[in-house]
């Protein structure tokens, strides 16, 4: 898979979609892409966390701690972004990632990020929107579940 | 040391300058009847009558005549120019071993100073003396006593001429000499003064650029270029004043005496016409006094050059002499004394008082007995007098009063071939000197050659001829080339030995795991040991067997395979699958290598990595092309640098202008392909790699390994069963890549490739190619505790019967606590002198002495 097919996977990350096209290849070339196999671990819960996962390729398990043991509570795929908020601001993993398939991912390190919307700050915008949007859908939901 | 620079010629050359000077007379004859030759040829050879003539009792007719001194003209050529030829190369050869040797003098009292005088002079003044300032010495020595003698000389002949036709008109030719003599000198004092301001200064200059180069962080870091700017601005400022100065002064001396010399003429025609007139003299003797007088100024003029020349060479050797003869420098015997004697004893300083020039460097009456074969510490903080004390002990100085004595022998009396034997010394400021780490460690046992080189042919003629020249020159004539490592002292029997024990006491100070890593990285020449490059190699086969055997490493590298692309290595080893012999060789170069050039344009494969050097320069131009230098963007992770960026778009936008002319230049392509060979496709998804270039590649990739590594020797094949030199030892264990697409792939394969190493009982040769690490200037590619340790290990190569440690591991931390043990386990049994500045560290050692404010104040015994 080549850069080009990077961006149209980055492209459909909704914290992205308003980044111009050039932007996104500079990303994307700054990016990590790496493999993983199966069963191979991409992070651990309470980890501090330093890049987000964007899936080009197969299927992760979300896992949890619980008092049992590690609990799978959801799966991700392709296009899938992991731990963004990780890139953002520095908390903890909330969950582990374990490859449930081969995987082709790239991870797009905190600091790289941070670089590039220093940058751009039309990147920073975006990806502000993205978030006051997020919040906004939040908050009516936490509304409507108050009722 | 001559203080003159005359004594300082006659006493080491007197008889070759005789000779020169017998030479020099000799050629003048031959110059003379030279001059005359041509004379006779046109007026009695040519014009001449009454043939045939008698020559040495032959015959000769006219033409033969004519023939016979044409050729006797062509002798005496060759014999004069033979004889200039012959004795400006004397005076060079000689002028030159003059100043050999009176550079030599000149270190050779640099290291008889004692340590207290280093304080008062710095290497930015001392180094012009030595190198540049006493240059002119060199050329003026082949003339200091040929020239006033053979000029002068000829002065007096021309005088007793012009005496012998009119005593009168003598005395006119000479009545400006005086005012002259009287004059010039006077003149030329205030010129010699200037001179030595201007050694001075510049040396000061010097002296201020060296300390700006050695504290260049200072300056940045607090700003003050500008200072230093101005303050080297007004020192170059006063260096044109002198030399200004210099300038008006000898130009002024030139002048007054051409117009004393032209004023004597004006006599001649006065005096001389009036006599003339008179009849008291012919016209004929006046021409032919006022032609000697022509002659006269030519000595003249040489003998006054002469004389400027003397004045300047000799204040130049005087200013460089007076700062190499302090009154209290050590006897040269201290130095070049080989015979050594054993130190056994305790160590008694009695009543000894020292001070090294400033407070907090001295030492007032100290008494103290340090019993032999036991460890000992000095404690004290730094202004103690600790450090002084030691370096007492040491006899790196000596006391201004009392006695430091060690087994009843006074340390002050004793030559370095004793002291730095016996004693093995690391103060608080240690030197690492330029070179490997090997060096560093054996530098304690390099006292003197120890064993004799075989040398055969030319190279002993060579060496016979260094030998003597030295001879000639009083320089030593130890042979560098030799056998220096005293494998006796340090109580080994060879070299084997000595690099097993270095390697225990390295182990001991906790330097081990660096010099590991250090040997890792290191490069060696297999050909120095076969053995070592087969067991590594025997390790790469374990190590591939091992990763094709699991699949989870199989993951992680991409092992060298002559007929898969490795993705996680650069195009460039793929398209050679070979590396470049010499390890300075950078990717940019490799282009531009006549050979690499040829095989491109021979496979065509030049345009093909033009246009992916383009592909890729338009991409790296696109996405950086807004992002500014500062981000760390660029330099991480472009292969084009900030300053290459509009290099290369200058480079993309000409070829794609289609425009022929007036196109890419040979450079820019180069650099296309340069930039081509290094993408790594696994890093760099830029979807260039297509499978069919993959396999373009791999078919070229045999075609070079024939064409070109085969016949080249800058290249060397990557091979899984030979040894690649050019590449480090670590590279050569891992016969591949780390995978860059796969998640601490590097970190994960070394574990595995350490752990491989230990099994293999690899650890200890990697240490040994480690030693080969060059430690970069004075150490700088170490770190200080690494530098710190080596020193230490270096003092404990010596094996000395005396260990004397200043500063070194005082910390209270565990680290240094299991250092201390360890150096008092190594040190068992011997003398063990330890400085430290806190208290505490004493309760360690078998007794202790307390220091402050330069005196003992208290000493105690510890309960074994």
């Amino acid at each position: 898979m080549t850069l080009e097919a990077e961006v149209e996977a980055l492209r459909r990350v909704p914290l992205f979609r308003g980044i111009d096209e050039t932007k996104l290849r500079l990303l994307a070339f700054i990016s990590d892409r790496t493999e993983y196999q199966q069963g191979e671990r991409l992070c651990s819960q309470g980890e501090p966390g330093d890049s987000a996962f964007i899936i080009l390729k197969g299927k992760a398990d979300v896992l949890v701690n619980t008092p049992e043991g590690e609990k799978t509570v959801a799966q991700v795929g392709e296009n899938n972004i992991v731990g963004e908020i990780a890139i953002l601001c520095d908390v903890p993993r909330t969950a582990s990632l374990i490859a449930s398939t081969e995987m082709d991912v790239l991870t797009v390190s905190k600091d790289d990020f941070l670089k590039l919307l220093k940058e751009f700050p039309d990147i920073s915008l975006e990806v502000m929107r993205t978030l006051a949007l997020r919040l906004e859908r939040t908050t009516r939901d936490l509304a409507a579940a108050q009722k | 040391m001559e203080k003159n620079l005359f004594s300082f010629i006659w006493k080491f050359s007197a008889r070759q300058q005789i000779f020169i000077l017998l030479i020099t007379v000799l050629s003048y004859p031959v110059t003379y009847i030279l001059l005359e030759l041509p004379k006779l040829i046109v007026n009695d050879a040519v014009q001449g009558d009454g043939f045939p003539r008698a020559v040495l009792s032959v015959e000769l007719d006219q033409i033969s005549y004519l023939v016979f001194l044409c050729f006797s003209f062509l002798g005496l050529v060759i014999l004069s120019n033979g004889l200039k030829l012959y004795i400006n190369i004397y005076k060079g050869r000689l002028g030159e071993r003059m100043l050999r040797r009176l550079r030599f003098e000149l270190f050779q009292r640099v290291l008889r100073f004692r340590l207290p005088h280093f304080r008062k002079i710095s290497s930015g003044e001392i180094i012009p003396m030595i190198t540049s300032e006493v240059e002119d010495v060199g050329g003026f020595i082949g003339e200091a006593f040929a020239l006033p003698a053979y000029q002068g000389g000829m002065l007096v002949v021309q005088l007793g001429f012009i005496f012998m036709q009119d005593p009168l008109l003598g005395l006119a030719a000479v009545s400006s000499y005086p005012i002259q003599g009287y004059i010039i000198p006077k003149l030329q004092k205030k010129v010699v003064l200037l001179s030595r301001m201007r050694v001075k200064n510049v040396r000061l200059i010097a002296d201020k650029v060296g300390e700006s180069i050695t504290g260049v962080p200072e300056i940045h870091a607090n700003d003050a270029s500008a200072w230093h700017s101005a303050d080297l601005s007004d020192r170059l400022y006063e260096n044109f004043k002198i030399r200004y100065e210099i300038f008006n002064r000898k130009f002024f001396i030139k002048f007054l005496n051409n117009f004393m010399n032209q004023l004597t003429p004006f006599f001649f025609y006065l005096i001389g016409g009036y006599l003339v007139i008179e009849g008291d003299l012919s016209i004929g003797a006046l021409l032919a006094v006022i032609a000697a007088y022509k002659d006269l100024a030519g000595p003249w003029k040489e003998l006054l050059a002469y004389y400027q020349m003397t004045a300047d060479v000799s204040v130049k050797y005087q200013t460089v002499v007076e700062n190499f003869d302090p009154a209290d420098i050590y006897p040269v015997e201290r130095l070049v004394e080989d015979a050594s004697q054993e130190l056994k004893g305790d160590i008694v300083l009695g009543n000894v008082t020292f001070s090294g020039g400033a407070a907090g460097q001295e030492v007032f009456d100290a008494s103290l007995t340090i019993p032999e074969g036991r460890s000992y510490a000095i404690a004290g903080p730094d202004g103690s007098g600790r450090a002084e004390v030691l370096q007492l002990a040491a006899g790196l100085v000596s006391p201004s009063s009392g006695r430091v004595e060690i087994g009843g022998v006074n340390l002050d009396k004793l030559s370095e071939s004793t002291l730095g034997r016996e004693i093995a010394y690391v103060g608080g400021a240690v030197h690492i000197w330029t070179g490997t780490i090997r060096d560093n460690l054996y530098y304690g046992l390099r006292h003197r050659p120890l064993a004799k080189v075989e040398r055969h042919g030319e190279e002993l003629a060579d060496y016979q001829r260094r030998i003597s020249e030295a001879h000639e020159t009083k320089n030593p004539t130890y042979d560098l080339a030799a056998h220096w490592e005293d494998y006796a002292a340090a109580g080994v029997s060879g070299p084997d030995e000595l690099d097993e024990k270095a390697l225990s006491l390295l182990t001991a100070v906790g330097l081990d795991a660096d010099i590991y890593r250090l040997g890792l990285q290191s490069r060696f020449d297999p050909t120095m040991d076969d053995e070592l490059a087969d067991r590594i190699l025997s390790v790469r086969g374990t190590l591939a067997e091992r990763i094709a055997g699991d699949p989870n490493l199989a993951n992680l590298v991409e092992l060298w395979n002559q007929n898969n692309f490795n993705a996680s290595a650069t195009l460039a080893e793929n398209l050679f699958f070979a590396v470049p012999t010499d390890p300075e060789v950078g990717m940019d170069n490799i282009p531009d290598m006549p050979e690499v050039k040829t095989f491109l344009s021979d496979t065509g494969l030049d345009a093909k990595l033009q246009e992916i050097g383009l592909k890729i320069a338009e991409t790296m131009v696109e996405l950086f092309a807004n992002v500014s230098g500062d981000s760390g963007l660029l330099g991480t992770y472009s292969f084009i640098n900030q300053e290459d960026l509009p290099e290369f778009d200058r480079i993309v936008r000409v070829a794609r202008s289609g425009n022929q002319r007036p196109g890419l230049s040979a450079s820019d392509k180069s650099r296309l392909v340069a930039l081509a060979f290094k993408l790594v496709p696994a890093r760099h998804r830029l979807g260039i790699a297509t499978d069919e270039l993959k396999s373009e590649i791999i078919t070229a990739r045999r075609q070079f390994l024939d064409s070109v590594v085969g016949s080249s020797k800058n290249f060397v094949a990557i091979d899984p069963n030979t040894y690649l030199p050019p590449l480090t030892i670590e590279d050569n264990l891992l016969f591949g890549r780390a995978r860059v697409d796969r998640r601490d792939a590097r970190q994960r394969i070394d574990q595995v490739i350490r752990s491989m190493v230990e099994e293999m009982n690899l650890r200890e040769p990697i240490m040994y190619a480690g030693f080969d690490y060059h430690v970069g200037v004075a150490g700088s590619r170490l770190s200080a505790g690494q530098r710190r340790r080596l020193a230490l290990v270096r003092a404990l190569l010596k094996n000395a019967r005396i260990t004397i440690l200043d500063d070194v591991a005082t910390g209270l931390n565990d680290e240094d606590k299991a250092l201390r043990e360890a150096l008092r386990k190594l040190l068992a049994g011997r003398t063990f002198l330890f400085g430290a500045p806190n208290e505490e560290l004493g309760a360690e050692f078998d007794a202790y002495a307390l220091f402050d404010q330069g005196r003992v104040s208290s000493t105690h015994r510890n309960q074994a």
